[in-house]
């Protein structure tokens, strides 16, 4: 696998020869783009940092290891598996960045990989000669995973309630305790040395984490645009499959065994592919539940800020169990459409944005899962708006 | 504000590894120590699932409710711990040995079902699995529990 290859500090020696401008133009002209899902070049993200108006010239690194997204576990197989190389990364970064205090945040769930990774900062910090310039402190998160989000992220490591942002002012410009932060995911950091300093290093290698009704759960690297039939030969579907999720925010789409995995194949049936993490469901498996569980999933995850997203998971999840329940009718799923869009809307960050996107993708492949509940002589009577039955409510 | 020290997330689980929950008299000692106000630091604890503001039991398991795990029946699982000891997702034993949580996502997806026990991952899991577990934790309950690691600062200078 390409991103287990270790690069013994052989890159950042090659960084700190060639220069800062050197090397971003490297980075550039390798396309390194963010690995968390947004694409975002990495050499213009430093940029931004690094010609920020802000009066301060001190620059913040934070590794975002708060992996959260559930399906998602790359980031984990590169803590266990390359943590040198990562470590190796977040140097060159605070090298070309001139950060002298970098941050990892690492979620709770991930805690007994700390001792070995602060052990492994340790070791390369004395061997890189880096260690009276630049600090590496690991934060530890707490379960929230709304901190997976930039401005959330800023906020818990400034000891507040992790809750997300406004933006402007971007983190590039007024980040942590109001001075230019850069945030890179922990698969982005480990690129960094390895895009350096090979030269056969290809930018379209990508981390799928595959969970699910299959046989070979796991990590693996496929280039964008592999075939699906690729990965169901390797994963080994348990039954017959029926659709795949990309984790909980991306959406719900068929499989389809003839189908590529880029960018605009999975954009094109409204999926948003985020980290590559796909859960696959089988044919049995009613799609209303599958949503129920996101749901539940959302609700209890709202950071709690704005309205549509509080308000509204809670609404979504109610009216999902009714719908499980068999005692909804066509006009709550007229409902569920179209709160779903309102919160998708109007929500504040990207996590309120997207805890809908199973919901609008769910009705628009599988429709017919949802309407094998609705209560059919109902139908004409509630869209026609007209009053339904007051049930005595005893308390 | 941004010294090294200041970040209270570390602070607060340092208070947490030494008796597995944040005491109202540890929020006050913070408090005047780092002049947070405790209001703050209250608002900051139970925002965050994984701090606890109650006395836990001597084990502490958290389930993992991701989709990935509820497809691999997890959900049996839960049933049968909350059948085994007796108590509810989120309540701790009478004899204060088990306190059950559900989690989101513990990145264990490869290995469903899973769970954390006291911080690291239990994976694979059936019910025997589970059942053989609990009774061993049991029977270890009278030994003293291991100090659970400190976080160590990793210095500048």
């Amino acid at each position: 696998m390409q991103i287990l290859r270790q690069t013994n500090l052989e890159a950042l020696k090659l960084a700190m020869n060639i220069g800062p401008e050197k090397t971003l133009k490297i980075l550039e002209e390798k396309s390194l783009v963010g690995r968390g899902g947004a694409n975002f070049p990495l050499a213009k993200k430093w940029k931004l940092a690094m010609n920020s108006k802000n009066k301060s010239k001190e620059i913040f690194l934070i590794c975002n290891a708060d992996e959260g997204e559930p399906g998602t576990f790359k980031d984990k197989f590169i803590l266990k598996n390359n943590p040198e190389t990562l470590i190796e990364g977040i140097l060159i970064a605070s090298y070309v960045l001139k950060t002298k205090r970098a941050f990892i945040y690492l979620r709770n769930e991930y805690d007994y990989l700390r001792e070995e990774l602060e052990k492994k900062i340790e070791t390369i910090l004395k061997n890189s000669g880096m260690k009276n310039k630049v600090s590496i402190e690991i934060v530890r998160g707490a379960g929230a995973y709304i901190c997976g989000e930039e401005t959330a992220i800023m906020q818990s490591i400034m000891g507040y309630r992790g809750q997300a942002m406004y933006k402007p002012p971007y983190p590039t410009d007024e980040g942590l305790w109001g001075k230019p932060t850069v945030l890179n995911n922990v698969e982005t950091l480990t690129c960094v040395p390895q895009a350096l300093l090979y030269d056969d290093w290809n930018p379209n290698m990508r981390l799928f984490s595959l969970s699910g009704d299959i046989d070979n759960p796991g990590v693996y690297e496929w280039e964008l645009g592999v075939k699906m039939a690729t990965i169901l030969d390797t994963i080994k579907p348990r039954k017959e499959r029926k659709a795949m999720s990309f984790g909980c925010f991306g959406g719900i789409m068929p499989l389809n065994k003839d189908s590529t995995i880029n960018t605009e194949t999975i954009c094109k049936e409204d999926c948003q592919h985020g980290a590559f993490s796909i859960i696959f469901i089988g044919k049995e498996r009613n799609i209303v539940d599958i949503c129920l569980s996101i749901a539940k999933f959302y609700a209890y995850e709202s950071c709690g800020k704005c309205t549509p997203c509080r308000e509204g998971t809670i609404r979504i999840l109610n009216l999902l169990k009714k719908i499980r329940d068999e005692k909804a009718n066509e006009s709550d799923l007229v409902l569920l459409k179209d709160m779903a869009q309102h919160i998708k809307e109007t929500s504040l960050c990207g996590l309120g944005q997207s805890s809908t996107n199973h919901i609008l993708t769910a009705l628009q492949h599988f429709k017919g899962d949802f309407e094998k509940y609705l209560i059919k002589e109902n139908r004409i009577d509630s869209t026609n708006n007209k009053p339904q039955k007051q049930v005595k409510n005893e308390n | 504000m941004g010294k090294k020290e200041d970040i209270l997330l570390n602070i607060l689980h340092e208070e947490q590894d030494k008796k597995g929950y944040i005491s109202i008299e540890a929020l006050k000692r913070i408090s005047s120590q780092y002049n947070i106000p405790i209001s703050r630091l209250y608002g900051v604890v139970k925002f965050y699932t994984m701090f606890r503001t109650e006395p836990q039991g001597k084990y502490i398991i958290e389930l993992c409710g991701s989709p990935s795990c509820v497809q691999n029946e997890s959900r049996e699982i839960e049933k049968f711990i909350e059948k085994e000891l007796k108590i509810k997702i989120g309540e701790t034993t009478k004899d204060k040995v088990f306190s059950v949580y559900k989690t989101s996502c513990i990145g264990c997806c490869d290995e469903p079902p899973a769970m954390l026990l006291d911080g690291k991952p239990v994976t694979k899991l059936t019910i025997s699995r589970v059942k053989k577990l609990l009774q061993e934790l049991r029977k270890n309950k009278s030994k003293t529990k291991k100090p659970q690691n400190k976080i160590k600062k990793v210095k500048k200078r």
